[in-house]
């Protein structure tokens, strides 16, 4: 009798395994809850590999949490701005400021940042690269006096008083605590993923560039090599090929690209390292939908592209952690060089600008699971 | 235009769950360390060709595991080399006459692990028995170029094409084909084309075996006009014959600044048969192939079938199948031959390689030991196809760079019941082409 139970408990079992086995893992455990390992996910093999952390795996429930509480105002201690005010999906989740403004209305230091492709390229996040994930990142904002100014325990509370967050973060992850709102807020901006520009059709063979798109494209993958006759823009040096954005070893992602001289240099990436060297080295963001996130730079400098090609090719100003790659690189078969300069053609540098609008991807703009859920 | 094969729904099961089995422990391991790799069903073992991922770091426990396999169950032949295209697009040319050529859909799944997604044949217009893929600009257009060693029909018995394909849409452009039947007495001829290599305007193209590897055995190699895609000279590469054969040129490296500054343009072949490596001035100036030269000779050195040509940013590259070697020289001192260190010793078969780091930042190379999987005619194996010498070890190596040390050695005929056909990196140092 005990041993028929105990075969038919085993042959129960090994059942249940086969199902979910061949329902390709349907379903996997969260802490004490299931979430659905999420669905509808693809990724370019040549952005590489990423990693997203054992402890929040992607989920569709995660995912749609996280989308909730990045465009709710109730994120913020007024009520009027949500990660979306500064972060605006039209804008390839940037703002369009100079530089951004919050709940206090008072100017922020420093210009909103894209969020496309942001499990690939630096594992730093921010300017100056302070945070080291997406779920450290995310609560930053919500508490920043100047930004959303909430208390997370208010915050806390405020979403245990609604029951669709109360039933949403059950299956995503169990309760309501800081730690899963930044894990969702995370997993949301995980998917942000651009990948159907024009540069990507042309990647896939889908898409040719036009000629003058293509000159640019050229000059932007070159480092100049006056010897070999090789003109370049140099650009690839900083902003990988495919991804366009810094790359991802330690802070090879993080370089001074002549924006100041000495005495102007902000500390940059030396208030996280300590490290002299270091002073106003910056992130070195995606290019992706760049023609959408006027204006440029860390401080917002720069209005245009034109503005941004004019600074690379003669206002690069000198200074000690000048990124070298930057001081070098000179297409000038002339002389002696007092200034670094790319000592580019106008003709060239418009042929970069007109690359720089093939990396607008207008499906990511419109893309509905990255839209406002209020709407 | 593009036909299109799907595989069956099974096999894109099974490879699915051995993707999630495997891929949360390889979250945290370089994927530099991971390889592409083809696999060759073997006669009587009863096992399918495939594309797969296999796992080469050898300092990592899951060494030799392959972490996802793509089955062909309905080909007779399996396919043949990989290749990256320069906007990271995988290719592979293809011995079975249904996929002379084909395109690898890789992509990405929700852990970051690569994933194969399907693989598309492409219209080759008829040519047959795909061998290299160069991409080239001419004039400033770019081009995909492609060697067929059967060219129009396998059934020819001095066949052989060459084809020029849209890098974008795969489309073939113009197919290059010159019968020695049906060009005039001492005009130039396109025949058993196999290795690649180009410069400029100038591509060289080597004339190596009948696709049956019966009928006949070629003994040149033929410079195109990338101008007008026009066959122009060939240039007999012969001198003795240690097997009875022609010398058979198969892998040809045109050694041109970008590869080694500041070098006179060079033209490398390596003659299958002939276990030599030759050397062929070329002078840019008048655009003229000059007396090809010995530079290295298998005879005397104890070595037989020299196949591939690879470098790294210090080095040259050479396999020779016999012994299972790859030997290894200066970079900067060619087109002189000067050795950098003692031979890799590899496996019966040695051919292609890849370079990468390990987890602990050891500079390593993995060399594939296997050619066509033939074998000593004389072992009576019925695994293999039989041939003059044992040249399928079906063995991956894995060598310390710098002190030459076998660090690993994966077998696959032994672990998987299959051959392997070639090799490639998956991702970072992958994009580096060997042409
Ligand atoms: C008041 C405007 C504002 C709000 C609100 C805001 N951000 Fe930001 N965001 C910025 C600015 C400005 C930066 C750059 C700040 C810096 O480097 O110090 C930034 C940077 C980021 C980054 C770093 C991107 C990178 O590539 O390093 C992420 C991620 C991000 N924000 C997500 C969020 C999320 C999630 C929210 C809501 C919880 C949010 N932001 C709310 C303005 C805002
Ligand atoms: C030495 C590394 C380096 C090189 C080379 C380089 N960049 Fe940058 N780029 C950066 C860094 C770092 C930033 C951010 C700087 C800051 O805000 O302090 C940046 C910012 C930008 C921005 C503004 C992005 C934004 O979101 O505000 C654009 C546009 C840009 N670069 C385009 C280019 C182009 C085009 C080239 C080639 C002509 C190029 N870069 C070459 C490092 C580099």
């Amino acid at each position: 009798m005990l041993n028929r139970l105990v075969k038919k408990t085993l042959s129960i079992s090994a059942i249940v395994i086969a199902i979910i086995v061949l329902g390709g893992f349907a379903y996997i455990e969260i802490g004490s809850n299931r979430a659905t390992p999420i669905t509808d996910f693809s990724a370019p093999f040549v952005f590489g590999q990423f990693r997203v952390p054992e402890d929040n795996p992607l989920t569709d429930e995660a995912v749609e949490l996280g989308r909730r509480l990045f465009y709710d105002v109730r994120l913020s201690g007024n009520n009027e701005v949500s990660c979306a005010t500064c972060h605006r999906q039209q804008l390839a989740f940037t703002d369009g400021r100079q530089t951004a403004i919050g709940v206090s209305g008072k100017a922020l230091a420093l210009n909103s940042m894209s969020l496309a492709n942001l499990m690939w390229g630096p594992r730093h996040f921010f300017w100056n690269g302070r945070v080291t994930s997406l779920e450290e990142q995310a609560l930053v904002p919500i508490q920043h006096a100047d930004e959303m100014d909430q208390s997370l325990a208010e915050l806390v509370d405020e979403l245990k008083a609604d029951s669709q967050y109360k039933s949403l973060f059950s299956v995503a992850y169990g309760r309501i605590t800081n730690e899963n709102i930044a894990k969702a807020l995370a997993s949301f901006q995980r998917t942000l993923i651009s990948s159907d520009s024009k540069y990507d059709k042309y990647l896939r063979g889908e898409a040719t560039l036009t000629e003058q798109e293509n000159l640019g494209r050229k000059l932007f993958v070159a480092h100049p090599d006056v010897k070999a006759s090789l003109r370049g823009g140099n650009c690839i040096d900083c902003h990988s090929q495919f991804l366009t954005s810094g790359f991802n070893t330690l802070y090879d992602g993080f370089s001074n690209n002549g924006l100041d001289s000495e005495e102007d240099l902000l500390p940059g990436l030396e208030e996280v390292t300590q490290i002299r060297a270091h002073r106003g080295l910056f992130k070195v963001p995606t290019l992706r939908n760049i023609a959408l996130t006027a204006p440029y730079m860390h401080d917002g400098r720069f209005a245009t592209l034109e503005q941004v090609l004019d600074h690379y090719n003669e206002g690069i100003k000198m200074s000690s952690t000048l990124s070298p790659l930057i001081a070098e690189a000179d297409n000038s078969t002339k002389g002696v060089v007092t200034q670094a300069s790319l000592n580019l053609t106008e003709h060239e540098k418009t042929a970069i600008i007109a690359f720089l609008h093939t990396l607008t991807d207008r499906q990511f703009i419109a893309e509905e699971k990255f839209s406002n859920p209020f709407d | 235009m593009i036909t299109t094969h799907r595989f069956t729904f099974y096999t894109v099961l099974v490879s699915m769950s051995l993707v999630l089995t495997s891929c949360s422990s390889e979250q945290d391991s370089n994927e530099e360390s991971k390889a592409i790799v083809l696999l060759r069903g073997l006669p009587t073992l009863d096992t399918n060709h495939s594309i797969a991922i296999v796992a080469l770091d050898p300092e990592s426990e899951n060494f030799g595991e392959i972490l996802q396999e793509f089955e062909f169950a309905d080909y007779a032949m399996p396919l043949h080399h990989l290749y990256y295209s320069p906007t990271g697009r995988l290719y592979a040319t293809g011995l079975d006459p249904q996929c002379s050529l084909a395109e690898v859909d890789l992509a990405r799944d929700a852990s970051g692990a690569p994933v194969i997604n399907g693989v598309e044949c492409i219209d080759t217009e008829g040519q047959q028995v795909g061998e290299d893929i160069i991409w080239h600009n001419v004039n400033g257009t770019d081009y995909m170029i492609v060697s067929f060693m059967a060219g129009t029909g396998i059934d020819q018995s001095d066949g052989g094409s060459i084809g020029i394909f849209d890098p974008q849409s795969n489309a073939v452009l113009r197919i290059i084909e010159a019968r020695k039947s049906t060009v005039g007495e001492g005009d130039p001829y396109i025949m058993y084309p196999h290795g690649l290599s180009a410069y400029g305007d100038r591509m060289v193209v080597t004339s190596t075996i009948h696709a049956d590897l019966a009928t006949g055995v070629g003994n040149s190699v033929t410079i195109i006009d990338l101008n007008t895609f026009t066959p122009i000279q060939t240039i007999t590469i012969e001198d003795a014959q240690p097997v009875g054969f022609p010398s058979s040129p198969v892998e040809v490296l045109f050694l041109r600044p970008s590869i080694v500054a500041g070098i006179e343009p060079t033209v490398f072949v390596n003659t299958m048969f002939g276990f030599e490596t030759w050397k062929i001035p070329y002078d840019e100036s008048n655009k003229s192939f000059g007396e090809p030269e010995i530079i290295y000779s298998g005879v005397d050195e104890g070595t037989g079938v020299p196949l591939e040509f690879y470098g790294n940013d210090t080095e040259l590259f050479i396999s020779h199948a016999i012994p299972g070697v790859v030997k290894r020289y200066q970079l900067s001192s060619l087109p002189e031959l000067v050795s950098s260190g003692p031979d890799l010793e590899a496996g019966l078969g040695a051919h292609h390689m890849i370079f990468y780091a390990t987890e602990s930042g050891r500079q390593v190379i993995a060399i594939q030991n296997n050619l066509l999987n033939l074998g000593n005619a004389d072992d009576n194996d019925p695994t293999d196809i039989d041939f003059i010498a044992k040249v399928n070890d079906h063995s991956i190596t894995v060598h310390d760079l710098e002190t030459g040390e076998k660090l690993a050695t994966v077998n696959f005929k032994e672990r998987y019941r299959k051959g392997i056909a070639n090799v490639e990196s998956l991702f970072g140092s992958g994009f580096v082409h060997h042409h």
